[in-house]
């Protein structure tokens, strides 16, 4: 009986399929905005955690690898060398540059801001954490490129690119280092140096325990030897990170995540609505002829969950179409797609179709079965 | 055995100054196999006798005893129950649903009326079989005539054994052959079921088929007699 009310009171397939797709495109706005905020977070997690670095020492005061404007002294790296549990200190700089195409140099020429890293290529700590073609940087003029700058400077292996004035040859691609609204840059520690004017500065100091060596144990050692300095474990240094960059996206994500619930609340709403008007006259029989409103009610509310989880499934896939499509044409624009992200959209949405049955489900409540008898 | 049995039932619409009657008590009984015809003016009272009888309206006052049970005296749950499973309907306009074939309309109201599922499929079948439209079993209400949508709408009204069909103007919209046809079908139908029919109308072609006529007017019953054609 249950089936054949859904079908008397099922909505018209093109409106379905219309209402559905709108409902598509509010879950694939959230799910992109989501993978794009775990794409983020991925790559820093993927730099700062990479394997060979247990501690990370830091200027006092700084506890994220994104925004710091401090540096260590100059001797530090050397000083941790020496202490008992440290197999390697290595030190990095981390700044800012601007890198151009060597093709067009001119100001209105391709020119991109990214994060250089310097690192005591090619053996420190603090490289690429992947690359996905090419080599590491070994000279002063070479550098490895995130692919995705890589592709909107225009440049591929082998091609020059000048770095704040300094020409650099891209000798690798790295992947997992795209922030979106930059990328990361890896260079020799006196190519980033020359290019910053940082010479003898390092932002942070990468520490390798011996082995046997906890390295809980190691940051109290350092704590205790360098009271100014910041000394983190991998792990809380890897969090500290995620909560920069959650901070930056989570009110946005959050924003749009809500608008598009609501829309795609309002969507299956005014659908099923409809329905309900549109089925007035057969809701009004079915009432006389002795159907029960619990079961009328479950129909219009399964309507709409349906509308709502077919919507958010559409839009699932749309987005995993999406980001095949993205990786290959725009990689600028990193997506990583979970399949719980997918799951998760679909349980909200579907709660929210149950929500949104809730005027029409009023609605139907206050129809009187004597309508049947409307000439 | 009466079937249907309303005593000194008033049925009052809003109130104060712009209170109506529109049943004013109205005492009627119907027995098993009877076919009655509920004439009168528009107006006058016959579908809220309707509703009034199949527990879709409670009477101010009095007393309604549908196929054995006091419906007064159900809650709303049982009404319905009871609705589903003592009475058919035939309205003026077959409101057969849209999206639902023929079959699937005789079915649902088989199902609703308590009926195991592959029962009323068969017992669907046959009727359709009895009313000449098995053939049309798979077709929407919107390919039909008003005719054959009336015969199904009969189907429907009978499938599940009913004690009682209340039927509404169910030729007012019918030419007079296929108003003949439907009415012939419902009362043979409902007889060979020992089902009594009520019908309200203003067919005066339907009287040939009454075993008894009932004038209403403003509520009241004006007079009753046998119509033996």
């Amino acid at each position: 009986m249950a089936a054949l009310i859904r079908k008397a009171l099922s909505s018209r397939p093109a409106r379905f399929w219309l209402t559905a797709g709108g409902i598509g495109v509010a879950a694939l706005l959230v799910l992109v905005l989501g993978a794009a905020y775990r794409s983020v977070s991925s790559s820093v997690a993927a730099y700062v955690g990479q394997p060979g670095i247990d501690v990370w020492v830091a200027p006092g005061g700084v506890d994220n690898l994104m925004r710091s404007s401090a540096f260590l002294p100059a001797h530090l790296p050397e000083s941790l060398a020496t202490i008992r549990g440290v197999a390697a200190a290595d030190p990095i700089v981390r700044a800012y540059v601007t890198v151009r195409d060597e093709a067009d140099p001119s100001p209105a020429g391709h020119r991109l801001a990214l994060i250089a890293i310097g690192y005591a290529a090619p053996t420190g700590g603090g490289g690429p954490p992947a690359l996905v073609r090419g080599r590491a940087p070994l000279d002063s003029t070479d550098i490895a490129l995130d692919r995705a700058a890589a592709t909107r400077l225009g440049v591929t292996l082998g091609d020059t690119v000048w770095v704040n004035g300094r020409a650099a040859v891209v000798l690798g691609l790295t992947g997992g280092t795209n922030l979106l609204a930059t990328q990361f840059l890896f260079a020799n520690l006196s190519t980033v140096d020359g290019a910053s004017g940082l010479r003898g500065r390092a932002s942070f100091a990468l520490v390798r325990c011996t082995p046997g060596v906890q390295p809980a144990a190691l940051v109290g050692t350092i704590r205790a030897r360098f009271p100014r300095l910041s000394v983190y474990p991998r792990e809380e240094f890897i969090a500290n990170n995620a909560r920069e960059v959650a901070a930056g996206f989570i009110p946005l994500l959050t924003l749009v995540a809500v608008l598009g619930l609501l829309a795609a609340t309002v969507l299956v709403a005014l659908l099923v609505h409809a329905v309900v008007e549109e089925r007035r006259e057969d809701l009004a029989v079915l009432l006389a002829l002795g159907a029960d409103a619990r079961a009328l009610t479950g129909a219009v509310i399964r309507e709409a969950v349906t509308l709502a989880a077919v919507g958010a499934m559409l839009g699932s896939a749309a987005g995993l179409v999406l980001r095949v499509v993205l990786d290959h044409v725009l990689p600028v624009i990193p997506l990583a797609f979970r399949v719980t992200d997918a799951a998760r959209i679909l349980l909200v949405f579907a709660a929210a179709g149950i929500g949104a049955a809730a005027i029409p489900v009023a609605r139907l409540r206050r129809i009187d079965p004597l309508e049947a008898f409307r000439p | 055995m009466m079937v249907l049995e309303l005593d000194r039932v008033r049925r009052t619409r809003g109130v104060g100054p712009h209170a109506v009657e529109a049943l004013r008590d109205v005492s009627l009984a119907v027995g098993g196999g009877e076919f009655v015809l509920l004439e009168g003016p528009s107006g006058a009272g016959k579908t809220t006798l309707l509703a009034v009888a199949a527990g879709l309206l409670r009477p101010t006052s009095g007393d309604v005893c549908l196929a054995g049970r006091r419906l007064p005296a159900m809650s709303l749950g049982e009404c319905r129950r009871h609705r589903a499973t003592r009475v058919g309907f035939v309205f003026q306009r077959s409101n057969l649903l849209p999206r639902l074939t023929v079959g699937e309309n005789v079915v649902l109201m088989a199902v609703l009326g308590g009926m195991a599922r592959e029962a009323a499929k068969r017992e669907t079948t046959r009727m359709l079989e009895a009313l000449g439209i098995a053939t049309l079993a798979d077709r929407y209400p919107h390919e039909l005539s008003g005719g054959e949508e009336q015969r199904a709408a009969v189907a429907r009204a009978l499938v599940h054994g009913p004690a009682i069909v209340l039927a509404d103007e169910p030729t007012g919209s019918l030419d007079g052959v296929s108003g003949r046809a439907v009415a012939e079908s419902l009362g043979s139908l409902a007889a060979e079921r020992g089902a009594a029919v009520l019908v309200a109308t203003h067919d005066v072609r339907l009287r040939s088929f009454a075993s008894r006529r009932v004038r209403i007017v403003d509520g009241r019953i004006a007079d009753s007699e046998p119509d033996l054609g």
